[in-house]
């Protein structure tokens, strides 16, 4: 990965990180479907593409990626500026990286604890 | 690992995994302190017990409850009226307090048949209370009282009255956090889904951990009704039995304490298919994404950002007057779980300081990790803290005004280091945008408040100066800033009531046509 896509991916995660609760559950299993399902259906907003909210759990995803779509816009320009691969591939690291953060890097003992 | 062992602690070697500065280049993955473990033998915790944290944090905000304590009278009296949530049912809840005063005798014969007699007692005492929750203690749960048992006989002479037990000892859990997951468990087991609540509204929550801690629900309430939200339970600030009881008819449960409460969330989504919306009610960007997120489920993302507009200009003046005269003050945000992540990045953002200690009395990882996510490099982060460790990182980090509890607040004052109260707060409510500029005035206050220039002088040894006046906040606060801020037109002191719940009471709130009647 390029330095520039990796910085790019440290301002994204910081935001989320300093602003967002909801890659934060308490399981290892419900970190990773939250960051899945927001993280993909920021993506698609930020490429224009049409996301399908039917469900009230699908909605509640769809809340945190609008406004997290809506805040990324309007903190890096840069964005604004790049085509719909290259938002796909910067979007793909930053789900790997915020996955390492939260699930299979973090050193949460609760997170795979049968007992919690 | 950046452990952060403490010279007092060194004699403890197991409290050095419990403490870790965030430095430059740590992240998640390398920089976080064991947590929501048996407190060490030897080290003196701030921590309460599994039933504080189940009665005192979570039951007893209940409005319209006989809150009975089955066991020695200490357990209710030492922890009666240490919180500040309010109710608008004339605070019945933290007037009155119930305790069945078992003594060594019960201990030895059995204190059931007392216990009965209490409940018994209470509901004549207070004949218009129909609802009961009662409490289990060490003692009671050591020589096997059966509360349960004894409920269901009551209920059954009494079919008006229902009541709830909740079976978390003091013993029950390493701290008060054992006790909130107990009484999450408890309640959706025992009561949701007993009572079929009225639904008013086609946008209906369930308003989860928030405890109306000087109003804050009632705050937060307000945003909602503007919106046409039906708050149909808060769980459990100022919320009543019965209305906790039909949860399960909600549309959406809006989390607000994630640490005390996500059990319960996640119990209904699973049960009953009801989604978790975890929010922030403090500071004015979390709140306004809070609310327009809220909206946005509903469909009703209008009606929030309204609200956000006119909140944000009525208030972000007075908010950044206090910002202004903030900047780079330091703070150690030592509450006791969920505000070291919910103020952590905001009052950095929105009110200039700079946090230089974190620390959690009950807190799991999972609340170190959202607190560490959110302060800046170079804090230290500190799990469950004895009182002399607590006194060395202020000595270490030098703070202008720590938040805490009254507790280790008092200690701090005695060193001569100003405390907010973090949990039962000074001047709040806190949430809401008039809450968080109360917030940032109580900091200035407490900051600027020229008795620490007296207080800090020793009659025994120090001059006192007889040369000059008395000092006012301002002129300590506007020493140094410049004449261009000083004098801003645009910027100005907290202007409100002192009691700004007052006007909501008799508030009337726009009535939105209902798509369901609209279809009919």
């Amino acid at each position: 990965m390029d330095d520039l896509t990796q910085d790019r991916i440290g301002q994204l995660i910081d935001y989320i990180m300093k602003n967002c609760l909801w890659q934060f559950h308490s399981r290892a299993w419900d970190r990773t479907r939250q960051n899945e399902n927001i993280v993909g259906m920021t993506t698609k907003i930020l490429c224009g593409e049409p996301v399908e909210a039917e469900t009230p759990f699908d909605k509640c995803y769809w809340v945190d990626a609008v406004c997290l779509a809506d805040a990324y816009r309007a903190r890096h320009p840069w964005l604004t500026e790049m085509n719909a691969d290259g938002i796909k591939t910067l979007m793909t690291g930053l789900l790997e990286r915020l996955e390492y953060l939260t699930v299979t890097g973090s050193l949460n003992a609760e997170l795979t604890d049968q007992h919690y | 690992m950046p452990y952060h062992e403490f010279e007092c602690s060194k004699v403890i070697p197991e409290r050095k995994e419990h403490a870790v500065d965030k430095e430059p280049g740590e992240d998640l993955t390398s920089c976080l302190p064991k947590g929501y473990l048996n407190t060490i033998p030897g080290s003196i915790s701030e921590r309460g017990c599994a039933y504080c944290g189940a009665k005192h944090v979570i039951g007893t905000p209940m409005k319209d409850v006989l809150h009975v304590s089955h066991g020695p009278v200490g357990c209710t009296y030492d922890t009666w009226q240490t919180k500040r949530y309010i109710s608008d049912a004339d605070n019945f809840q933290l007037k009155y307090t119930f305790a069945t005063d078992v003594k060594e005798k019960h201990i030895v014969f059995g204190a059931e048949k007392m216990l009965k007699e209490n409940i018994h007692q209470a509901f004549d005492a207070f004949p218009e209370i129909k609802r009961m929750t009662i409490y289990q203690t060490c003692a009671t749960a050591l020589i096997g009282d059966d509360i349960g048992a004894i409920a269901d006989e009551v209920m059954e002479e009494r079919p008006d009255v229902d009541i709830f037990v909740c079976n978390s000892p003091g013993f029950a859990g390493p701290s008060q956090s054992g006790g909130h997951h107990k009484i999450n468990i408890a309640w959706v087991n025992q009561k949701v889904g007993t009572f079929e609540p009225e639904i008013t509204s086609d946008y209906v929550i369930n308003y989860v951990g928030e405890y109306n801690i000087q109003g804050d629900q009632e705050v937060m309430q307000d945003f909602f009704r503007r919106m046409g939200i039906q708050v149909l339970s808060t769980f459990t600030g100022n919320g009543t039995y019965d209305e906790l009881r039909g949860m399960h008819r909600a549309h959406l449960n809006v989390l607000e304490c994630a640490r005390s409460a996500e059990y319960i969330c996640n119990e209904l989504r699973v049960r009953y298919g009801i989604p978790r919306l975890d929010i922030d009610g403090f500071g004015f960007e979390a709140l306004g994404n809070s609310l327009r997120k809220i909206g946005l489920f509903f469909g009703i993302e209008d009606r929030a950002q309204a609200i956000i507009d006119e909140e944000t200009a009525k208030w972000k003046p007075q908010l950044d007057w206090y910002k202004e005269r903030l900047q780079g003050k330091r703070v150690c945000l030592w509450p006791g779980g969920s505000k070291l992540w919910h103020w952590a990045h905001a009052i950095e953002a929105e009110m200039g300081v700079k946090v230089v200690s974190l620390y959690t009395k009950f807190g799991h990882q999972g609340d170190m990790e959202k607190g560490i996510a959110r302060c800046s490099e170079g804090t230290l982060a500190i799990d469950d803290p004895n009182e002399l460790e607590s006194l060395e990182a202020m000595e270490l980090l030098k703070p202008h005004v720590i938040f805490t509890g009254k507790r280790p607040g008092e200690v701090a004052k005695k060193v001569g280091v100003p405390y907010l109260n973090a949990h039962a707060y000074h001047n709040g409510p806190y949430k809401g945008f008039e809450g968080w500029v109360r917030f940032a005035r109580d900091i200035y206050n407490a900051i600027y408040s020229p008795i620490h220039q007296l207080s800090e002088l020793d009659i025994s040894k120090d001059e006192i100066p007889g040369n000059h006046g008395f000092v006012t906040r301002r002129m300590l606060s506007d020493a140094d800033l410049s004449d261009e801020i000083r004098n801003a037109p645009h910027l100005s002191e907290y202007d409100g009531k002192f009691d700004c719940l007052a006007a909501l009471k008799d508030k009337t709130y726009p009535e939105f046509p209902r798509r369901v009647a609209a279809a009919e």
